[in-house]
């Protein structure tokens, strides 16, 4: 008996040194890759790195943002009850079951008057800036949301990583629920597996951030239109994508007149850039920012000529950002995770 | 500088409630599953391991497949079999703690089988002679074996809840991760490392190897007072 105790004491404490020495080598190494110094990366030794200018303590910058090609566009769709639903043989299947009454609550509220100023003044607290903005021509809705009731209490929500990542699902939601009785299921995954999840029947609504993927959605029949709107798409809100890169920026992005030339001038000079290749709103977007004369896309054989500075990651943005940091790459971002990712300190808090 | 460890205990003593959450969530599946997987496996071990019927060593081999069965690929068969286009979507099991529970029992009887049968092949032959000079019929031999075979159920149980707890792949595709509903310790911290917030990742990490650790005695302690 003694001796089992004294086993697991000795494990636990194993791991704890073994958790501990983890952390401590991962954020001293970290500088170790770039040209910022040490000392700001010891954050328990002073307090004064917080009001010191001095070399950041995450080496992975935003260079360029606000350009109107990277204009990142968040749209609510409604799936369609009668949408042509296949199974995996490609059979079709009627009468899938799905939530329409709930989800066309939950859109009628966050594109409402409340919903949208909920959206628009989320962040300020926590990141000391807006992380989301209401587009102009946003559609406004005044239809009155019913009540929940047993058939139509729960909503399946499939949405992108970066609403939920960055906290304003979080936000927004709990007033909702609270308001109408609903209770709603998020699942989050890139853009391209969100929007394969509603066509599978595994999702009453959708929340998702590339155009051309959510056009595909809408042709090819799965988008309801809503009485009060007037289109089955519904681009409400925006942020801007970031190019972000090592602080000292070795390629010189930042002088670029555009976007786009600052892509050229990643693959002219070959400086590493992690692009997530996963099918997800910020891939589509980065794909569609690189000179067409090197004709990279989603599919692998695209890119297997540029493997010495092109890294498709196929993973999620933290990680990806994780990667660019400690591989001193280049890499595009969503801005809302890229404040989360630096606010959380990198990679180790 | 906080490390990862003091965030683990802050995080334990903090009592969040969407921590409990998760670890209720992980507790309900794996103990579920894991006892499942072995009720439902002990006897089909034994069965193997003791009986010489036609059609035995291509059930062996079969069940001998399946341990190594990817979890991601069994999360997948019944992803699409439970979605809304598949053929039990009425059914509406997808992104639940059941299906999750069921998924993982797939998952883990062939190596609660696995581990009995080679266990009990070992020992069958010298058992059904005493079984046989006690004069037992099948069912009481079984039940022989059974009781000789008890310090194995345990490590087999231990395997099944060590895989169980530790599964990712699985219950990321029928569970979905979901706040408040699916998401448990291992697709948490999926989430948390794609957030790239790691220190949260390994304290949950640590907490996930504690609950495990506990599980290992208790059962360990058990098994040495009933099996010897």
């Amino acid at each position: 008996m003694k001796r089992v105790l004294s086993v697991v004491l000795a494990t636990v404490l194993a791991l704890s040194l073994a958790a501990c020495s983890n952390a401590q080598t991962q954020a001293t190494t970290t500088p170790a890759t770039t040209a910022a110094p040490t000392t700001t990366a010891a954050p328990e030794t002073t307090k004064a790195p917080e009001t010191e200018p001095a070399a950041p303590k995450v080496d992975l910058q935003i260079l360029y943002e606000q350009d109107n090609s990277m204009i990142n566009t968040y749209t609510l769709m409604c799936v369609n009850p009668d949408a042509p639903f296949v199974d995996a043989d490609g059979k079709e299947v009627k009468d899938v079951a799905l939530n329409t009454i709930g989800a066309e609550a939950l859109i009628n509220f966050l594109l409402s008057e409340e919903g949208e100023k909920l959206a628009a003044g989320y962040g300020y607290e926590e990141y000391g800036e807006y992380l989301f903005y209401l587009l102009d021509d946003a559609p406004v809705s005044r239809a009155e949301i019913p009540a929940a009731t047993e058939e139509t209490k729960q909503i399946r929500l499939s949405t992108t990583t970066s609403v939920k990542d960055s906290g304003l699902l979080g936000y927004i939601i709990p007033i909702f629920e609270e308001k109408y009785g609903y209770s709603i299921e998020v699942y989050s995954a890139g853009t391209g597996k969100s929007i394969a999840n509603a066509k599978m029947g595994n999702a009453d609504l959708i929340l998702v951030h590339a155009k051309s993927q959510e056009e595909d959605f809408v042709s090819a029949g799965f988008a309801k239109k809503l009485d009060n709107m007037e289109k089955e798409r519904m681009s409400f809100m925006y942020n801007f994508f970031v190019l972000c890169g090592p602080f000292l920026d070795p390629v010189g992005v930042k002088e670029c007149a555009t976007v786009k030339d600052a892509f050229k001038k990643i693959a002219d000079e070959k400086a590493v850039f992690i692009s997530r290749g996963d099918g997800s709103g910020t891939h589509t977007k980065e794909l569609s920012l690189w000179p067409e004369e090197l004709g990279i896309k989603a599919e692998p054989e695209s890119f297997a000529k540029y493997t010495d500075w092109y890294t498709s990651a196929n993973a999620g943005m933290g990680v990806c950002l994780t990667m660019a940091e400690e591989m001193g790459g280049y890499i595009l971002s969503d801005k809302a995770t890229y404040l989360t990712f630096r606010a959380n300190g990198g990679i180790m808090q | 500088m906080k490390t990862a460890f003091a965030k683990a205990i802050e995080l334990i003593l903090s009592g969040s409630p969407e921590l409990l959450n998760i670890l209720a969530t992980t507790a309900r599946m794996s103990l579920s599953s894991s006892l499942i997987a072995l009720l439902l496996g002990v006897p089909i071990g034994i069965l193997y391991g003791a009986v010489r019927f036609p059609g035995r060593t291509p059930l062996v081999v079969i069940n001998r497949t399946l341990t190594g069965m990817p979890p991601v690929v069994c999360g997948l068969l019944f992803y699409l079999l439970f979605s809304g286009v598949g053929p039990f979507g009425k059914m509406k099991l997808l992104f639940t703690v059941k299906l999750m529970i069921i998924a993982q029992v797939v998952l883990i009887t062939p190596i609660v089988i696995g581990s009995m049968e080679t266990f009990v092949s070992g020992i069958a032959a010298p058992v059904r002679e005493t079984a046989k000079g006690l004069g037992f019929n099948g069912v009481r031999t079984f039940f022989l074996l059974a009781n000789e075979s008890v310090y194995q159920i345990f490590s087999s149980y231990l395997m099944a809840f060590a895989r169980a707890i530790a599964e990712v792949g699985a219950v990321s595709m029928v569970g979905g991760a979901i706040a408040w509903k699916t998401n448990v310790m291992t697709t948490a911290i999926m989430q948390y490392t794609n957030m790239g917030n790691f220190s949260l990742g390994i304290a949950l990490g640590i907490i996930l190897l504690t609950i495990s650790l506990l599980v290992n005695i208790a059962v360990t302690l058990l098994q040495g007072r009933l099996s010897s």
